[in-house]
């Protein structure tokens, strides 16, 4: 067929937990009546915001934490009443977590420990809710892909966190191009244009620059451990261009650079052109610099109509077959808010497919690609980013295990 | 574990863990056809029950394929291809579709002329025709099968956006199901009797026939334009019944008077 192996990769992927989905009584006894325990692995800005959305949904009890920074998660402990003794600190601190008697685990760490962590998390037997991106490399995709099969295997719940893939206005319209209203697709964009983002991390890396300590604070401008902006960030674009086209990129080419910012190691802006089966063409876009325009944009043009959508405004299709769609106000919460919703509703009901893992793997390599690309100034195909399997060091020389 | 959820939510998530059906005992001989005045291979499908929708895990599944166990307690005739353009055209007085061939299927149609196509015929044949039931279509398309189609399989059964070179291909060119049913995957959609909305959230329903009101139409099968997870026996899409699209068309049923029994599942 000629879309060829990216489209069987998912299909496969899905296709193995297919049979795993199992009655609730089997779930796991109390499970399906009970409050879920949790374990939050990072404990910084997000990993907070996430947990107190946890507790409201009223299903969990934040049981343990873990940071690197002893301030983080004694000011996280206090705020949820985590037991001083259930509080874990340095980089191995979230392994004693494991050995604790949580259900589950929500990974909120810099994205470069996703793929151990949610590996150790399934072999501790717990339940995974694993930000996105997924990993920061080929190797980290790998482990994430297996890792979501032996928690279907294990009868555990594996849920990566995109919020788009909630909502019910992308849903519909994906579904409608997927069936043919947008005629064929031809080609698209996909944009993430916001500002410096990460204005404090930047300033405690100015501070001390050569502190270890400091460059695991300011993880989010580390190539290594953020997966630079196109991975860690600009992946929503990209996540909703392979939904849209159930296909992964035969190859790309790209560039990029730094122009406006001074510190860390992460570019400022990327470009690239990808080339989809059937020579489908998206061009991606994205700057995290400058003031003036802020959108999270992807757009496909069909022969017979347009999907148009954007993470902060409306999602529609014009054309001979329009849909009207419409825009959730505040997708970034909304989305987890229902993915947090659906975790809990997986569990108590042994639905241990984890169908978000395959997808969510498939973005994340596409994101590499394009990155792989850029900062070689080249073109890559896919099949040579898989089989050179590169992995990203992250320098954690000088940090307390 | 200090609380119990309340029992409506435990009742609500139960719902999807039905337990796999497999096809009625009495299914589809070879030769349980007859062909009609119009040319087309009536075939007939028994009363029987499947489940309908998807199952969470189910590969490319989406929400509102929200999984139930419905019953079909009359049987009926299903046609074996979408209609075909001479079919159309010994009944109708114009062929809008983009590509024209007597074996090609007819697009291009709406809704309301798919219903007056189904009249015309039933007052040629003397008999009840109409479009399928969104369920009805469902249980023909799945001829028994609990899964998807594979990956691998797809392009044997069906015309899809991969193969079809961006247009229809005439009927009964690619593998019938297993119950002797060309095209449901693939060529055109097919526009069914069903208005489009969500489903029920009941684990067992009884021969379903949709909203009761609603201009929107279920269309059903995925087209020669379509991506894989528009190629599946669960998928639903909604159109505007007054759309003419160039990859939907019909496929017509016939209601037959016999009442099968219920023969229960393997």
């Amino acid at each position: 067929m000629r879309r060829g192996s990216r489209r069987e990769f998912l299909t496969t992927a899905a296709a193995i937990g297919a049979p795993l989905l199992v009655s609730p009584r089997a779930a796991r006894g109390s499970e399906a009546n009970s409050r879920l325990t949790l374990g939050v692995i990072g404990c910084g800005g997000r990993g907070t915001w996430i947990a107190d959305l946890f507790q409201k949904h009223g299903g969990y009890e934040i049981r343990a934490a873990a940071d690197y920074f002893p301030d983080r998660v004694d000011e996280f402990g206090g705020k949820f009443q985590v037991a001083p003794q259930r509080r874990y600190t340095g980089l191995q601190g979230y392994r004693r977590l494991l050995e604790s008697d949580v259900d589950a685990v929500v990974i909120e760490s810099p994205p470069w420990f996703h793929p151990g962590q949610a590996r150790d998390a399934v072999a501790a037997g717990k339940h995974v809710y694993l930000a996105k991106p997924v990993a920061v490399d080929v190797p980290g995709c790998r482990t994430v892909e297996e890792s979501g099969h032996k928690a279907a295997e294990k009868q555990k719940c594996f849920l990566v966190d995109f919020q788009t893939r909630t909502d019910p206005f992308y849903r519909e319209a994906v579904k409608r191009a997927q069936y043919g209203d947008i005629g064929r697709i031809v080609c698209g964009e996909a944009t993430y244009f916001c500002g410096p983002t990460w204005g404090d991390q930047a300033k405690w890396l100015a501070e001390k620059p050569d502190d270890p300590e400091m460059r695991l604070k300011a993880w989010g401008l580390d190539r290594a451990l953020s997966g630079d902006v196109i991975t860690e960030q600009n992946i929503h674009a990209l996540d909703v261009a392979t939904w849209v086209l159930d296909a992964a990129p035969l190859h790309a080419v790209g560039s990029g650079g730094r122009k406006a910012r001074t510190a860390g190691t992460c570019w400022d802006h990327f470009s690239v052109s990808f080339t989809f089966p059937q020579d489908v063409l998206v061009t991606f876009c994205s700057k995290q610099l400058g003031d003036g325009w802020d959108d999270i944009c992807c757009r496909m043009y069909g022969t017979e109509g347009t999907l148009d959508s954007h993470y902060f405004g409306e999602v529609s299709i014009r054309g001979r077959q329009p849909y009207r769609g419409g825009k959730i106000p505040g997708l970034y919460q909304d989305g987890a808010i229902a993915n947090i919703a659906t975790f809990h509703d997986r569990i108590t009901r042994g639905d241990f497919s984890n169908p978000t893992v395959a997808a969510s793997v498939r973005s994340n390599l596409t994101a590499i690609l394009g990155r792989t690309a850029a900062w070689r100034s080249a073109r890559v195909s896919w099949e040579e980013m898989m089989s050179a399997n590169e992995a990203l060091e992250a320098d954690l020389t000088g940090l307390r295990s | 574990m200090t609380r119990r959820l309340p029992l409506a939510v435990v009742v609500i998530v139960a719902a999807p863990a039905l337990p796999a059906y497999g096809p009625a005992l009495d299914t589809p001989a070879s030769g349980d056809a007859v062909v009609n005045s119009v040319g087309m291979r009536m075939v007939r499908m028994p009363a029987g029950s499947f489940p309908m929708g998807s199952l969470p895990g189910t590969p490319m599944r989406q929400e509102e394929e929200f999984p139930r166990r419905v019953t079909l307690t009359r049987a009926f005739r299903i046609a074996s291809t979408e209609v075909t353009q001479r079919q159309w055209l010994a009944l109708m007085p114009s062929n809008r579709s983009p590509r024209q061939g007597d074996d090609l299927p007819v697009t291009s149609v709406s809704w309301k002329e798919a219903q007056e196509f189904c009249l015309k015929v039933s007052q040629k044949e003397g008999a009840a025709y109409r479009l399928p039931t969104e369920a009805e279509w469902e249980y023909a398309c799945r001829a028994g099968a609990d899964s998807p189609v594979g990956a691998a399989e797809i392009g044997a059964v069906a015309w899809y956006a991969d193969n079809s070179e961006e247009t229809t291909h005439p009927v009964r060119q690619k593998r019938p199901n297993a119950w002797g049913l060309h095209d449901m995957l693939g060529n055109v959609a097919e526009w069914t009797l069903d208005a489009y909305g969500p489903y029920p959230r009941v684990e067992e329903d009884k021969d379903p026939k949709g909203p009761a009101a609603g201009s929107t139409r279920v269309v059903r099968g995925g087209a020669w334009r379509s991506f894989p997870p528009a190629l599946r026996c669960a998928a639903r899409t909604g159109t505007p019944e007054a759309h003419q699209l160039p990859h939907v068309g019909l496929r017509v049923v016939q209601e037959i008077e016999e009442h099968d029994s219920i023969v229960g599942n393997r």
